[in-house]
């Protein structure tokens, strides 16, 4: 069993703003406040960084470590079936769908949130409905999320929160 | 022996999108039931509306159970079979299954079973699942005592004897 560094201080810190912001936003924060606001600008700010670093960060943080694939995403979930306990170093191939996933969803709900303040959607219900179903959307998302992480946490015996915060995952086959 | 489309080894992605467009159904229904019983309880006019609304979240969750078991079996089943195989690998497939069946093997056992019965050994099966070797002996011998067989060879001849045997006529 070895320990080995995955998550690198920037992975680990958007992972952990994005659970702040988005939460704050979805949950606590006014609608209609310019607070809301210039969170949403937060957020988009920081998924266009992710971006970025997925292009040019470190080896796990990198989108070419997890590639969206149905094939990969299959095995996995034949591992799960046949009760195979195949360890994954960096993102898993589910995992790497539900990261995909956020980062699109992300984004369209800052970019639907910015038409609402613009003069030419200002006060169209479209815009706001389309919003709402996003975030909706994102929610179930963040929960499934949540939920996976657990299960796999337990599947494999790797602490997966912890390696968000310390950025190794421990228990690791050699 | 004949296999309907769905039991082919194909990828199930159909069967995928189904559970996950009912997930969301059932999320949806779950909140509106909820929702309707915070607003007006169990007042008359509403009850009959909420009673139907409830039945059918729930059985949709069974539905949904369900499948899941089936999508899971479909994947453990592709794991084993080649991406063409043939009627008659399907059928001598089939029978092995029958007897990991009537074994009761867990999941991980049939995985191991199934590897056992292909000819690889501990050292690959371990690394096959990712697995420590002596996990993989453990759930060896559990195989070997559920299937009342002592080793490798009794548990395949086991097998074979079914494939082979003259079915007795029927009086």
């Amino acid at each position: 069993m070895k320990r080995i560094r995955v998550w690198d201080l920037f992975v680990r810190v958007f992972h952990w703003s994005l659970v702040i912001l988005f939460g704050a936003n979805a949950l606590i924060i006014d609608e209609d406040s310019a607070v809301h606001e210039w969170i949403g600008y937060a957020v988009v700010a920081l998924i266009v960084a992710r971006i970025i670093w997925g292009l040019v960060g470190t080896r796990y943080a990198r989108f070419s470590s997890f590639p969206p694939s149905r094939s990969a995403a299959m095995e996995q979930m034949t591992d799960i079936a046949a009760g195979r306990t195949r360890a994954h170093v960096g993102h898993t191939p589910l995992g790497a769908w539900m990261i995909y996933n956020l980062l699109v969803t992300m984004l369209l709900i800052g970019l639907s949130g910015y038409l609402m303040t613009t003069d030419m959607f200002w006060g169209m219900e479209w815009t706001e409905e389309l919003h709402e179903i996003l975030v909706s959307w994102a929610e179930l998302s963040v929960v499934a999320h949540i939920a996976a992480v657990i299960f796999e946490s337990r599947r494999l015996h790797v602490n997966l929160p912890r390696a968000m915060v310390t950025g190794y995952k421990e228990n690791m086959p050699e | 022996m004949t296999h309907p489309a769905s039991l082919s080894n194909k990828t199930p992605l159909g069967l995928m999108a189904l559970i996950l467009i009912q997930v969301i159904c059932a999320i949806f229904f779950a909140t509106d039931v909820i929702s309707d019983f915070a607003e007006s309880g169990m007042a008359l006019s509403g009850r009959y509306h909420l009673i139907i609304e409830s039945g059918a979240t729930v059985s949709l969750c069974a539905a949904i159970l369900l499948e899941t078991r089936y999508f899971l079996y479909l994947l453990r089943r592709k794991a084993h079979l080649e991406k063409s195989a043939s009627v008659a690998t399907m059928a001598v497939f089939d029978i092995i299954e029958s007897h990991f069946d009537a074994w009761q093997l867990t999941p991980s056992e049939r995985d191991i079973a199934m590897f056992l019965v292909k000819g690889l050994g501990i050292a690959e099966i371990a690394k096959m699942r990712g697995s420590a070797e002596g996990t993989v002996k453990s759930h060896l011998n559990a195989i070997y005592r559920k299937s009342g067989t002592a080793n490798r060879g009794e548990l395949l001849s086991s097998i074979i004897d079914t494939l082979i045997e003259e079915r007795p006529a029927s009086p």
